[in-house]
């Protein structure tokens, strides 16, 4: 399972990267919604990120929570 | 034992109460299979509070950036809407965001109603925040209309005029009410002026709500956790881009369209004109948040008498067994319980020392246990459901 989220975070990070370089792209070329939807899709990519972080157990929860 | 302290509570008498009940294990079905998705601090149906007011928050934000560039006018009310979503950059961006995120925060703020209606969470002194929380509504709902007004295409027109006669459909003081709305007999500028103040002053009285709703809760989940604050501002962004936020056509004096496109969360009232009178939706509306309001007050499923468990009798502290630790104090989510300056050192050897004293703030206390299980020096106990007789009756249930 944890090779699975690992595989899963790099995959999330990947589109993250190429969401990032659109939102330039958008930027450059005065496409506005384009750069606002890449940077939307960015975002929810790293929600992923965090959560399965959160479920390989790196992150959280709050060690009072434990 | 203790008479009256049974585990089970009774099951509940009515229909109403079969029926809650079933919704109730519903809820708590959905919990359980979201948490084989998502850990359980971070299960979106815990935080749905923490999503209205996150929604709410990228709302006044979005708002202050359309709020630079509108001019409440009927001429340049749409060209200056017009300019924000075409000529200001991310300008049309923003306003997607502000559209959508208005969607995400009705949604969010009936989950938040329908979850803790469904789990009982609105009784004793929870009423507090369920009032609150029906102001909320109400208000949210009415900015969201003024929001669509604001526009002045020509759904905005037909919606007015549609507001008015339903306003004017009230008896008495029905006209009035028209006259202060639209600011005169007919539209004029003064309306979107008024349309303006309406959006924004029930939109900043919404924080004075918040504070209300916040009042009596100790450790209110204000803020979901950071996964969930990503994926709902990504979500309205990437809605904002993919499907942008459009107006229709300009309204015109003599324009009298015959449809326009619906929203689902803000606009069903004036979707039900199609099938009743202004004055049967004015009634239908008034009399679904009159229940509402009176729902902590009629809907109780059990009398406290026939919740025995939780008819436990106030909160009372041992004396001699309390250290002052104030445990009891950050964990009681109804701020029942003060800490005073000790008058006398305590019995035992862990109190021996202490400075302070936990008491009891009985008109608060909602009998619920919390303050015995955060004590770890059986400092607490509910009267009439002492830990002894628990343990008696497990050992009774284990047997039998």
């Amino acid at each position: 399972m944890r090779n699975m989220y690992t595989a899963g975070i790099v995959l999330l990070s990947g589109l993250s990267l190429a969401f990032a370089l659109g939102i330039l792209y958008g930027e450059a070329t005065d496409r506005w919604f384009f750069g606002g939807a890449l940077v939307g899709a960015l975002l929810m990519a790293y929600s992923g990120i965090v959560l399965l972080l959160r479920k390989m157990g790196i992150i959280g929860p709050r060690k009072a929570e434990r | 034992m203790s008479t009256g302290a049974g585990i089970a509570p009774s099951p509940p008498r009515s229909r109403y109460g079969r029926f809650m009940t079933g919704v109730l294990r519903g809820t708590l079905k959905l919990d359980v299979w979201i948490n084989k998705v998502y850990p359980a601090d971070y299960n979106p149906l815990y935080y749905t509070g923490g999503l209205s007011n996150l929604f709410l928050f990228i709302l006044v934000l979005s708002g202050i950036f359309l709020f630079f560039y509108y001019e409440a006018s009927l001429v340049e009310g749409f060209a200056s809407v017009q300019y924000i979503t075409l000529g200001v950059p991310y300008g049309g961006l923003i306003r997607g965001v502000h559209r959508y995120a208005a969607d995400g925060f009705i949604v969010a703020v009936l989950l938040h109603l329908f979850r803790n209606w469904f789990t009982d969470r609105y009784l004793f002194s929870r009423d507090n925040p369920w009032i609150s929380g029906m102001f909320l509504l109400i208000f949210g709902g009415f900015v969201g209309f003024t929001g669509y007004q604001l526009v002045w295409d020509e759904r905005a027109q037909v919606l007015t005029a549609m507001f008015v006669g339903m306003l004017r459909s009230l008896p008495l003081i029905g006209d009035w009410l028209a006259r202060v709305f639209i600011g005169g007999a007919g539209v004029s500028d003064g309306t979107l002026v008024r349309a303006l103040f309406l959006h924004i002053g029930p939109a900043s009285a919404l924080y004075v709500m918040l504070w209300w709703h916040y009042l009596r809760l100790r450790h209110p989940k204000i803020w979901p956790p950071a996964t969930w604050v990503l994926a709902s501002v990504g979500l309205v962004f990437l809605l904002a881009g993919v499907i942008p936020a459009t107006s229709g056509q300009p309204a015109a004096p003599a324009g009298r369209p015959a449809s326009f496109p619906m929203d689902i969360f803000f606009l069903i009232p004036f979707w039900l004109l199609n099938y009743m009178s202004p004055f049967a939706v004015m009634v239908l509306l008034g009399a679904l948040f009159t229940l509402g309001f009176a729902i902590p007050y009629i809907a109780r499923r059990e009398a406290p008498q026939e919740m025995s468990v939780r008819h436990a009798g106030v909160a009372q502290v041992i004396d001699g067994n309390c250290t002052g630790c104030e445990l009891c104090f950050f964990d009681c989510p109804y701020n029942a319980i003060a800490m005073v300056p000790s008058p006398a050192p305590g019995l035992s050897r862990a109190a021996a020392n202490r400075t302070w004293l936990a008491v009891v703030i009985e008109s608060r206390c909602v009998e619920c246990g919390i303050c015995i299980g955060a004590c770890p020096f059986e400092a607490l106990e509910l009267p009439k459901f002492l830990e002894r007789d628990v343990q008696a009756q497990v050992l009774e249930a284990v047997r039998a």
